[in-house]
Parts: C-alpha cells; structure tokens; sequence
C-alpha cells in the first residue's frame, strides 16, 4: 500500500513488528531481499572478527 | 563484488543438478522477511540419484560436519540419506541439510506447497511457500520459531496487502 491510499498506513503492527522494514524489503526483487542479507552477515562478520580476542 | 555465500552456495548445488527446496531464514528473506540468519537451510530429495549429486556437491563445497570442524568430518553416502539434520560448514560458509522439517515433512511432501523463485539475476531456486514456513513453525513453535512468527506473519499480511504473487 502507498501513502494516499484509504487505509491508513502504520509504522508497527500490534505485535510491536516494523512494518517499514518489511514494506522496504517488499520493495526490492526477491534476489534483491537475498543480497541485502547477504551485505548484514558480510558486514557482522566483520565487526565479529575485529573484536576477535577482546 | 564478489558473489555472496548463500548465492555461491545455491548455485553450487542447483549447478550438481541437486533438487531441493530452500527452508528456513533464506526462503523468509526471498520473501522479504527481514530477519537475520548465518546459513543455508534446505530440504534434499533423498532419491539415491539426487544423493550421489549432492555428494558431489558437498565435496565441491569443500563441506564438513559443523559441530567438530576440527576434525574435518566428511559426509557418506548414508549421511543425507538421513531424515535427521546435517550441519555443515562449506567454503562459503554454514549450511543446513535437513532431510524433513516439521512433522516428518520431506522434499516429496513439500514440492506442492514450494515455488520457483530468483535467487540471483541467472539463478532460479525452488523455495517453500511463505503459508507452509509459518505453518511448520506454528506447529514446532520452539522458542526461536516464536520469536520468528510475527515477523513472517506480518510479511505474509504485506504481501497480500500488495496484492503479491508468490515469485514476487
């Protein structure tokens, strides 16, 4: 759904979701959605090996 | 940029000609689930055909049993025989094989209940339908299912909000 439409939009279901990560998600192509994950595990892994031993 | 791992990792397979069904956190994030997860979870086909494929793609993938990386353990041929859960760590990073999920649903069960989707611009992989995965983790409901369903709720409402096909 986008802004204008008659139902009005929220930033969290009743369940405390956010609804704008999943609408952004939605946003981009299914092999999209896969790299973005693919870039946050990447990026953690990162930070993960930098703080190795502290 | 270099290939992903969860990308690398399907291609590897699908190239054996494998056939399985992605599950799990990937099959949630294609679905545009943004959750979080480290690897691979997928059901195989247990015919011994696609298993001798599959061991060729272990191999390729260099995989070893996850839970004493140390000693290097190599899947046999029985191994993905198995209904049980096989953890590996491969060149690309952590995979699951699972041989059922659920209630002892295996590859045969949940091809009806899968679709084919694009993983990556020249790679199309079979993953399980949005329903089932939350039907599975409804039914198992451990804690880390729990924590997973509203989030996969709310992204099946979306989706249906948007008036979405399942490929999408």
């Amino acid at each position: 759904m986008t802004p204008g439409d008659s139902e009005p939009l929220t930033d969290y279901s009743e369940d405390g979701v956010d609804l704008t990560l999943i609408r952004w998600m939605l946003s981009l192509s299914p092999a999209e959605r896969l790299e973005v994950l693919q870039q946050h595990v990447d990026e953690i892994r990162n930070i993960q090996k930098l703080n190795a031993g502290r | 940029m270099p290939e992903g791992s969860f990308v690398a990792i399907l291609r590897t397979l699908s190239g054996a000609g494998v056939d399985f069904i992605v599950v799990g956190g990937v099959a949630a994030t294609l679905y545009g689930s943004p959750g979080q997860t480290f690897d691979v979870d997928m059901v195989h086909s247990q015919e011994p055909e696609n298993i001798s494929r599959l061991l060729g793609a272990l191999q390729n993938l260099d995989a070893i049993y996850r839970i004493q990386p140390e000693r290097r353990l190599r899947p046999s041929a029985s191994h993905p025989a198995s209904p049980e859960h096989q953890n590996f760590l491969t060149r690309y990073g952590p995979m699951d094989l699972l041989g059922t999920i659920g209630r002892g649903l295996s590859y045969s069960d949940l091809l009806s209940d899968s679709v084919i989707m694009k993983a990556a611009e020249d790679l199309t992989v079979r993953v399980i339908d949005l329903e089932t995965l939350i039907a599975i983790k409804e039914e198992l409901a451990t804690e880390k299912d729990r924590a997973m369903l509203p989030i996969l709720q709310r992204t099946l409402e979306e989706r249906r909000k948007l008036g979405y096909t399942p490929q999408q």
